[in-house]
């Protein structure tokens, strides 16, 4: 057995008191949401805490509602709460097929998507996603709140951008309108994706012109990767699409830097990109999904 | 046991529900890491950074004095220990001396007051390292120019189990080599109508038992107390006997319900150094591996076989020869043994008539390897199974019938010297055939494949038990068979119920105890049904022996009037049961009789092996070419078990083999970057899960009574894993005409093959 | 590294429907205080990285794995641990007995988890579907079964559970 090291656990009663801790402990604390990845790295010794900051203490934290054309979901909503959220479902389906795959039952029980966001883990499915729907995260500290893109929270493999008081409250999801659809798709070998990919498509009335187009690939570089070159490339004609998401998927592939790695070599990763891009778009293009 | 052939059973031949289920759905069952001492202490392991290193110094002092240390176990202070160990050769160190072999290598133990306060004292030892050059592969280690890992000349062990020289610690990294030869393959091949060759790779491979390595140790005047998950306890008792110079009599070994072994619990693991660390603390101790560092201390042996294969006009195989390099990493453990193995099972299932097998196991700066379920016989196969396919396809046959008209044939001697075959493959091959739909139209995208198998089972034969019929009519049966989960305390019982007439619920099993369990070997190599089985059958047939004369006493007759009957025996007009003979004969309702038996290599078990282990296999899958993933769509298997004496146990091993051999031949690859195990963990070393099992799976058992076990028995529980892994590149060649020698069969591997195999086709 | 010990958790919570109080450490796992305070052994620690299942536990009826599920996190709540599943006479819940029936475990080790983990599941979706099933218990290895049989079992459970509620 490998026993987790000695450290406190701290209850703050609000945001407030939080960042006052989260300054108070400096490299001796971090925050503790549902801790199934703090707990593994540190367990593994590759992080080491004397401080844990319960950020469920703060109450509100784990919300989801509807406003404003934005689904706004708490840091401290579990995975499981996601994939069964009937606004979620209803509204972003795409965000609750996401969650009910994410690693397994039990992790989607306990893990939060504030937590999966701020440790960062290159092969999280949600930031993925989130990235190619526009997310943005809501931080506070003590100098306030600020809302953050998602490719600005996310600073590099388990690496975020907030600042040392900061707190992660939540994400808003941009609605989508009645002429996008989105798809997220994943391909596994091991416990983490290999690769993942989402797709949103902006369609015409009749589905017959991609008007416009958001892609990003997670898993094959630190952060889930956007091209806006390869988005201009796939608008155009729905019905030949293939030429054009071939050379987005190229154009993709080259944004994102790949690198050979034990889940796969560059070149098997690229042709993948290629592959569930299409995939994706064919999901999004099929009036039946 | 003509006698036997003819008989209606009553409780052998039925799936009667395990024995241990309810101790095993309540969460009762009870595992060594759950088992705590009174006064117990914890030890935690320091290990090595280094593949190869010189062990310059060590500070153990700052670890000493943290609070509630009791003590540093350290190579430099065994005391009169006798350090090494290893039942084939002896060249493990329970702590590293001198220097460490491989990364992960123990090279101290904290041992102190709770599990925490050990592991933090860890960090507290500081080690000085000098690095030395290491080598991975075998066949680099067998360069004259490489770096040498063992240095000592090693005595041979003293439980071996297998005929060849010890050849570790001569000068070179060659751990043992294994030949075998009959004919003349060269004359062969040159007059051969077709020859199929090529180098296949069969991966290192983790068990995954689990519940990791764990073991509580007490040494006091008594002796040596363990409390393990060893599969073998007598034989880890051996080990310890040298390491304490003590009797067998002064080492107990207690085994309660094990976490799955697999062949990875089999031999000495941790016990030597728990035992050294309570000898050191003058108190229990309580070792407990992680997952990680279970991955740290066995695995399975990789192999890479060249081999090449030949067949005349009639498409009969006329010779077989291949050239083996297996990696046993920095200890021999039982590769020894796997070498022999494997090189034997390079043959079979087939009568070749010329055949060369050269079989080298090779040390390298790597986890040691050992045994793991198919033992040998799964890394060959792989090549084996593979080139009948390949030869199919080269002569234009079907590769179903082409293995039935090579198969062994019941009773021939296919393997000159060893026990003719026992069973009968080409009946084996056709249920598997037919339950897969060998013949029906494919979906574009899938493949078919059938395969087999036969390994020189049994192992060694020595074993013996006791029976012990109480005056009430219940019975104890007494067994050093482990219960790992695959039956054997079900089994075992259903043998006495059915010979002594009593009810099944009746006969309480007493097992792996080596204070007072009789001798049993092992359990391993499929044996325990067939030789423990026998050895079962036999005391409960020798308690009724001897409960006849007692009944002859009571009733003053001669024993040649007593006649036995289902439970008790008749004289006239009198019946008893049992319990009344031996509550009359004692004059008390209590007392018992006890029936023994031992089984040796002689009578049955004289020839060796004791069983051919065979089965069939066959899948079908789907391949998605555009990602080269792999899914299996059918399974069907065939075990060629004799008579099972409880079918669903039986067939719950062969679909639990096929599914670890459909693991091994989709994804299951320990991997190694330079000096360091890349992948030494869950979330990095892919198991098979729910939603890779087939949604079609067909068992079957075929049940000629032909075996030298109860009844007719034969054992299994590995045969349908050895197939699988070529199964599966079979397959996939017959969905993409892509060849795959290597496995795993990974998606990016078969994708990759696909897309050479086309360039091929278009240029 | 600090000596100082931090402050102990006061922890009550209800485990298998009575309720409990211990104090543990916060590094504590709710594994280690069920197995080594509680002598509730029957979770079993395997992989230690949330992949394997043997440590499931239900809290609040959902499963989660105990072996790096903080005790600290069991305040207030309702735990339930494999000890709990059998009935105040001694009959086994159709789950347990499912898995019996089917053979649908050999070394064990897995079981406890497995037979929760079918709990959350059939608690929630009283008639699931095979594919359902499988989704589900996805995360929980076995490494003697082939999982066939215990897909078999958690069926049978779902039809038993389903004639008992009539």
């Amino acid at each position: 057995m490998m026993p987790l090291r000695r450290f406190a656990i701290h209850r703050p009663a609000d945001l407030g008191e939080a960042a006052e801790m989260l300054d108070h402990y400096g490299d001796t604390g971090t925050l503790y949401a549902g801790g199934t990845e703090l707990l593994l790295a540190m367990r593994h010794d590759l992080l080491r805490y004397e401080h844990l900051i319960d950020i469920k203490a703060v109450a509100g934290l784990d919300s989801i509602e509807a406003r404003d054309g934005h689904i706004h979901i708490g840091a401290g909503a579990t995975h499981r709460t996601i994939e069964r959220s009937p606004v979620v479902r209803e509204l972003l389906p795409v965000m609750a097929r996401m969650e009910a795959e994410v690693a397994n039952v039990r992790v989607r029980a306990a893990g939060t998507l504030g937590g999966n966001l701020c440790f960062a883990e290159p092969h999280s499915d949600p930031a993925t996603l989130l990235l190619a729907l526009g997310g943005t995260a809501r931080a506070q500290g003590k100098g306030g709140e600020r809302t953050l893109a998602m490719d600005e929270l996310l600073a590099g493999a388990y690496e975020n951008s907030l600042s040392r008081d900061e707190v992660l409250t939540g994400v808003n999801v941009p609605v989508p309108g009645p002429t996008q659809r989105a798809a997220y798709l994943k391909f596994q070998v091991h416990e983490r994706p290999l690769l993942g990919l989402a797709l949103v498509l902006d369609l015409n009335e009749d589905g017959s012109e991609i008007r416009a187009a958001r892609c990003a690939v997670g898993c094959v570089s630190p952060t889930p990767c956007r091209s806006e070159a390869a988005e201009r490339l796939i608008a155009g004609p729905a019905a030949a699409a293939g030429e054009r998401l071939q050379q987005a998927a190229d154009t993709l592939a080259d944004e994102a830097a790949l690198t050979d790695d034990r889940e796969g070599s560059a070149e098997y990763k690229r042709h993948l990109i290629g592959v569930l891009l299409r995939r994706a778009a064919g999901k999004c293009l099929d009036a039946n999904e | 046991m003509s006698d036997d052939k003819n008989r209606d059973f009553e409780v052998v031949n039925r799936s009667v529900p395990r024995r241990d289920g309810r101790a095993k759905v309540s969460g009762r069952a009870l595992y060594v890491s759950d088992v705590k001492l009174a006064g117990m202490a914890y030890a935690k392991v320091l290990r090595s950074p280094y593949a190869h290193a010189r062990i310059v110094s060590m500070d153990t002092s700052k670890a000493e004095a943290q609070p509630g240390v009791y003590n540093v176990l350290r190579g430099d202070d065994l005391g009169g220990l006798n350090p090494y160990f290893g039942h084939a050769v002896k060249d493990h160190p329970l702590v590293a001396i001198d220097k460490v072999r491989y990364a992960g290598e123990p090279v101290a133990a904290v041992i102190a007051e709770d599990e925490l306060t050990a592991y933090e004292a860890l960090e507290f030892i500081h080690v000085e390292y000098e690095e030395l050059p290491a080598v991975m592969e075998p066949q680099e280690a067998l360069d004259p120019s490489a770096p040498l890992l063992h240095q000592r000349q090693f005595e041979a062990g003293a439980l071996r189990g297998f005929e060849g020289e010890v050849t570790a610690g001569r000068g070179t990294n060659l751990c043992q080599e294994h030949h075998v030869k009959w004919g003349d393959v060269d004359e062969a091949f040159a007059k051969a109508a077709a020859v199929v060759e090529g180098e296949y790779y069969f991966p290192m491979a983790y068990a995954y038992a689990m519940e990791p390595y764990v073991a509580i140790a007490e040494v006091n005047d008594q002796g040596v107390t363990i409390y393990s998950s060893a599969q073998h306890p007598f034989m880890v008792r051996h080990d310890l006997k040298t390491i304490f110079d003590m009797p067998v009599s002064q080492i107990r070994l207690i085994v309660p319900f094990v976490g799955g072994g697999y062949g990875s619990k089999s031999y000495t693991k941790i016990e030597p150094l728990v035992s050294a660390c309570a000898w050191k603390a003058r108190r229990p101790v309580k070792l407990q591996l992680s997952v990680e560092e279970a991955m740290l201390t066995t695995r399975g042996d990789d192999a890479l076989t060249w081999m090449r294969t030949a067949v005349d006009a009639d498409g009969k195989i006329i010779a077989r020869q291949a050239n083996i390099y297996m990696n046993t990493g920095a200890y021999a453990e039982n590769s020894p043994l796997v070498c022999e193995k494997s090189s034997n099972r390079c043959v079979g299932p087939y009568a070749i008539p010329n055949v060369r097998i050269d079989n080298h196991m090779v040390y390298t700066n790597t986890v040691p390897a050992s045994s793991f379920r198919g033992f040998g016989c799964a890394q060959v196969t792989m090549a084996g199974e593979s080139q009948i396919d390949e030869l199919a396809a080269k002569i234009g046959m079907d590769p179903y019938e082409f293995r039935v008209h090579n198969a062994a044939r019941p009773k021939q001697e296919f393997f000159p010297g060893m026990r003719p075959f026992d069973g009968t493959l080409t009946e084996d091959l056709k249920i598997v055939a037919d339950n897969i739909g060998w013949k029906d139209p494919l979906p574009s995208g899938h493949g078919r494949s059938i395969g087999c198998s036969a390994s020189d089972a049994g192992a060694y034969p020595l074993t013996s038990t006791a029976v012990r019929v109480h005056a009430d009519g219940s019975a104890s049966l007494m067994i050093g068979s482990t219960e790992l989960g695959q039956g054997s305390h079900t089994v075992l019982p259903q043998i006495v119920a059915e010979e002594l007439g009593v009810p099944f619920d009746l006969v309480r099993v007493v097992s792996s105890d080596t204070a007072i369990t009789p001798y049993d070997r092992s359990t391993g190599a499929s044996r325990t049904t067939t030789l423990m089985g026998r050895a079962v059958q036999e005391a409960s047939r020798e308690a009724m022996e001897q409960m006849v004369r007692m009944a002859a006493d009571v009733l003053g007759v001669k024993e040649s009037e007593i006649e036995t009957v289902r439970g008790g025996i008749t004289c006239g007009e009198a019946r008893l049961t049992w319990s009344e003979v031996l509550t009359r004969y004692y004059r008390l309702p209590d007392g018992e009789v006890i029936g023994r038996a031992y089984i040796r290599k002689d009578g049955d078990f004289a020839q060796l092996p004791v069983f051919w282990e065979a089965a069939s296999t066959g899948i079908e899958v789907s391949v998605d070419e555009e990602t080269g993933k792999v899914t299996m769509e059918k399974l069907g298997t065939a075990g060629d078990v004799g008579l099972a004496i409880n079918p669903a146990l039986a067939e719950g091993q062969d679909i639990g083999a096929a599914t670890t051999g459909m693991g091994i031949g989709m994804f299951e690859e320990l991997e190694f970057d330079r000096n360091q195990l890349l992948n030494g963990n869950l979330l990095e070393y892919r198991l098979p899960r729910f939603s890779d099992m087939p949604r079609t799976v067909k068992l079957e058992l075929v049940q000629n009574r032909d075996g030298v076990g109860p009844y007719g028995a034969k054992g299994g529980g590995e045969a349908s894993l050895n197939s699988l892994p070529a199964n599966i590149a079979n397959a996939v060649y017959a969905a993409t005409g892509a060849r795959i020698r290597r496995a795993p069969l990974t998606p990016e591997k078969v994708w990759r093959a696909i897309r050479a195999a086309r360039g091929e086709n278009e240029s | 590294m600090s000596n100082a010990k931090p402050a102990l958790v006061e922890l009550r919570f209800e485990l298998n429907g009575k309720d409990v109080a211990v104090e543990c450490e916060p590094q504590q796992t709710l594994s280690e205080v069920l197995r080594n305070r509680l002598n509730l052994t029957g979770a079993k620690i395997s992989c230690e990285v949330q992949v394997c299942g043997a440590c499931t536990v239900l809290v609040d009826g959902l499963p989660v794995s105990s072996c790096t599920y903080l005790a600290y996190e069991a305040r207030g709540r309702r735990v339930t641990s494999i000890e709990g599943l059998e009935n105040a006479d001694r009959t086994l819940h159709p789950i347990q007995q499912c898995f019996i029936d089917e053979f649908a475990f050999q070394c064990g080790f897995c079981t406890p988890g497995m037979i929760l983990s079918a709990k959350a599941l059939l608690d929630d979706n009283p008639e699931p579907t095979d594919d359902e099933i499988i989704h589900h218990m996805d995360g929980n290895l076995c490494r003697c079964t082939g999982y066939v049989p215990i897909v078999k079992a958690i069926r049978k459970a779902a039809a038993v559970m389903k004639e008992a509620r009539g």
